[in-house]
């Protein structure tokens, strides 16, 4: 029998979640908590959001990259000066009924976050994290996994994924930690129909086909790239609030802020989230703001989601969940800004050549 | 429950005491560090000139400046490390900063970032240009020529300000001076002169061009406002300066100093991880976003 793919009815996942959450682990899934959608650590399993489709507000990155933490806290009387380093970081925990795109964004905050010199608070929350992916039956309007290089049923970061098949799930094991998560649990589960992988196969092809939008090339990150002084960018940025919705809903966006919460005698050093769509994101002590419009702070999202590469990463750092479409309050949808920026800077390169 | 176990942190600073300092300017100081903690000071790797710190002032927040002094390196305890850094009195923290005094304690953690390739540049005529401030990022490495500056061939330091008054290191210009092989030229802009001012007067591109130096075998090391370094890169050219003969330092916001927080990005360039020192070939090849 098959080691590694299971197919699990409700009532055995439910069984194996809350088997999860009686062990040492803490378990984070979706629960609809006033209407909304949203990842918190479960108490029981009747609480998880379990469904073939739709995605949580948030992405579940905070459980890794809060949304504000701690880096040190320290005292200052007089010369005193005292400095406390947290504590390692919680018990392992599961990030449980993961969409696809959220597990890819994962895998981009560890490009972030993991390279150079490693952040260690980071690091021991990933260590201790195993991602159990739920992949997708259907798409949203918003949706685009397919048109960046993703798939409702990606494999990216996950250990473990759940595919939804026929009312219930196929579980297959991708890693030595999803193997661990299963452990015992497997021994009442039953076999997966012999044509699962053609079935995983249809499945992907019939979600891909109801996201809309077209496809964003690889090439284009050399075209968007130098097109960094298109005028396009400007108008396509007209709309822009500033707000930073886009940014706090990503799940690759990874820029943070770093600021002392103190009183006269006490304090920490904060990380928080930030946004490159903020006018004092750049902002110099001078007064100088080398993103001072508009166009230029909106042009850095794009071209870091679509452009800006570091060596050896072949891919974009939008994962394609969309939530910054549904959510922009200025209806902006960076899918197709890329593809009118792409289209204008293509065009003024052939003017110029005229 | 077992007590927490603390992470190696990389954001902790060590603690370093106020040993002194010079006012350069009405808003410009110059601060003397040394290290609170013996251990800390023993395990301090020392730095390359054009690496910069980040330094606390606890209850305001941190700053980034570049290490100003000849870079320390080990030396078995014959010399404790001292660190000096030029700030401008500008924000919540410098203004926090500049209100402490001898004695007090701050925090530094660095180095960060690469360095002014010095080894690279024996043999050869150099310039070193700061307008305002920029002075300070140049500092380190233009004392540490004067250390080594039999390696070198002719020196020349042109410190530029708006003003007299915002002339930073006029107190020890003459010892710069002094040191055989090398000249200083002071430029204050137009209207920046004062009563007495035995210096140049013009915008300092405009002060360059006039020295006339021969671009033969000569690298220019500068660092200023953004808009002073536009219209000296234009002076540079038309002299026949090549690109690759160059060298500048990007100062861009920084807050981690590790190519994590995004902040400083130059297109693909994290200024504080694979910057801060670059080439004017090099700054060509990045989009203009800084």
């Amino acid at each position: 029998m098959d080691r590694t793919a299971w197919v699990l009815n409700e009532t055995e996942l439910r069984a194996w979640l809350q088997d999860l959450i009686a062990g040492e682990r803490t378990v984070v899934a979706p629960v609809a908590e006033d209407g909304v959608v949203v990842y918190r650590p479960l108490a029981a399993a009747g609480q998880a959001v379990l469904e073939p489709r739709g995605k949580a507000r948030w992405s579940p990155k905070e459980f890794l990259f809060p949304r504000t933490e701690a880096l040190y806290s320290y005292s200052f009387k007089g010369d005193a000066v005292a400095i406390t380093d947290p504590p390692r970081p919680e018990r392992p925990q599961v990030l449980f009924g993961v969409r696809s795109c959220d597990a890819a964004g994962l895998a981009r905050l560890d490009e972030i976050f993991l390279s150079g010199r490693t952040d260690p608070l980071y690091a021991a929350r990933r260590e201790a994290t195993t991602v159990v992916t739920a992949g997708c039956a259907a798409a949203d309007p918003e949706c685009f996994c397919t048109a960046v290089g993703g798939s409702p049923v990606g494999e990216e970061a996950a250990d473990l994924q759940l595919v939804p098949l026929d009312g219930g799930w196929l579980l297959r094991v991708l890693s030595g930690k999803g193997e661990a998560l299963v452990g015992e649990a497997a021994a009442g589960w039953s076999a997966p129909p012999a044509e699962s992988g053609e079935r995983v196969a249809a499945l992907e092809r019939e979600v891909a086909a109801q996201i809309g939008r077209n496809p964003v090339p690889q090439e284009w990150a050399k075209v968007l790239e130098g097109g960094f002084a298109s005028p396009s960018w400007d108008r396509l940025a007209a709309h822009c609030l500033g707000c930073s919705i886009c940014a706090y809903v990503c799940p690759s966006c990874s820029c943070f802020d770093m600021n002392h919460e103190a009183n006269a005698w006490c304090g920490e050093q904060c990380r928080s989230w930030d946004a490159c769509t903020f006018v004092p994101f750049t902002l110099h002590a001078s007064g100088h703001n080398p993103r001072a419009t508009r166009g230029g702070r909106y042009r850095q999202r794009v071209l870091h989601k679509f452009a800006f590469t570091a060596e050896g990463e072949a891919h974009f750092r939008c994962v394609g969940c969309g939530r910054c479409v549904a959510l922009c309050p200025a209806g902006l949808d960076i899918s197709q800004i890329v593809t009118a920026a792409a289209a204008a800077i293509q065009e003024e390169g052939a003017d110029a050549a005229r | 429950m077992q007590p927490a176990e603390a992470v190696p942190n990389l954001y902790h600073p060590n603690l370093m005491r106020i040993a002194g300092f010079a006012d350069e300017t009405p808003d410009v100081r110059t601060l003397k560090l040394q290290f609170a903690d013996a251990g800390e000071a023993r395990a301090f790797t020392g730095w390359r000139p054009g690496q910069f710190g980040q330094f606390t002032v606890f209850g305001a927040g941190e700053s980034v400046f570049a290490l100003a002094n000849k870079p320390w390196h080990p030396n078995g305890g014959a010399e404790p490390p001292t660190i000096e850094c030029t700030f401008r009195a500008i924000g919540k923290v410098t203004n926090a900063l500049r209100a402490l005094s001898t004695g007090q304690t701050v925090g530094f953690r660095g180095p960060y970032g690469n360095h002014f390739p010095l080894d690279d540049w024996r043999g050869k005529h150099l310039v070193y240009i700061g307008g305002g401030i920029g002075m300070a990022a140049l500092r380190s490495a233009m004392l540490e020529t004067l250390d080594r500056k039999a390696e070198f061939g002719e020196v020349l330091i042109l410190n530029g300000a708006r003003t007299v008054a915002d002339m930073v290191y006029k107190e020890e210009m003459p010892s710069w001076q002094a040191v055989q092989g090398v000249r200083v030229v002071r430029c204050v802009d137009p209207g920046g002169e004062g009563e007495g001012w035995d210096g140049e007067v013009g915008l300092l591109p405009n002060v360059f061009e006039k020295l006339a130096l021969d671009p033969a075998d000569r690298i220019v090391v500068a660092c200023g406002p953004p808009v002073m370094l536009h219209y000296l890169f234009l002076s540079l050219g038309k002299l026949g300066y090549r690109p690759e003969q160059v060298v500048t330092t990007l100062e861009n916001k920084m807050k981690c100093g590790i190519g994590h927080c995004g902040r400083c990005y130059v297109g693909p360039f994290s200024v504080c991880r694979d910057g801060p020192v670059v080439t004017w070939a090099e700054l060509n090849e990045l989009p203009k976003d800084y």
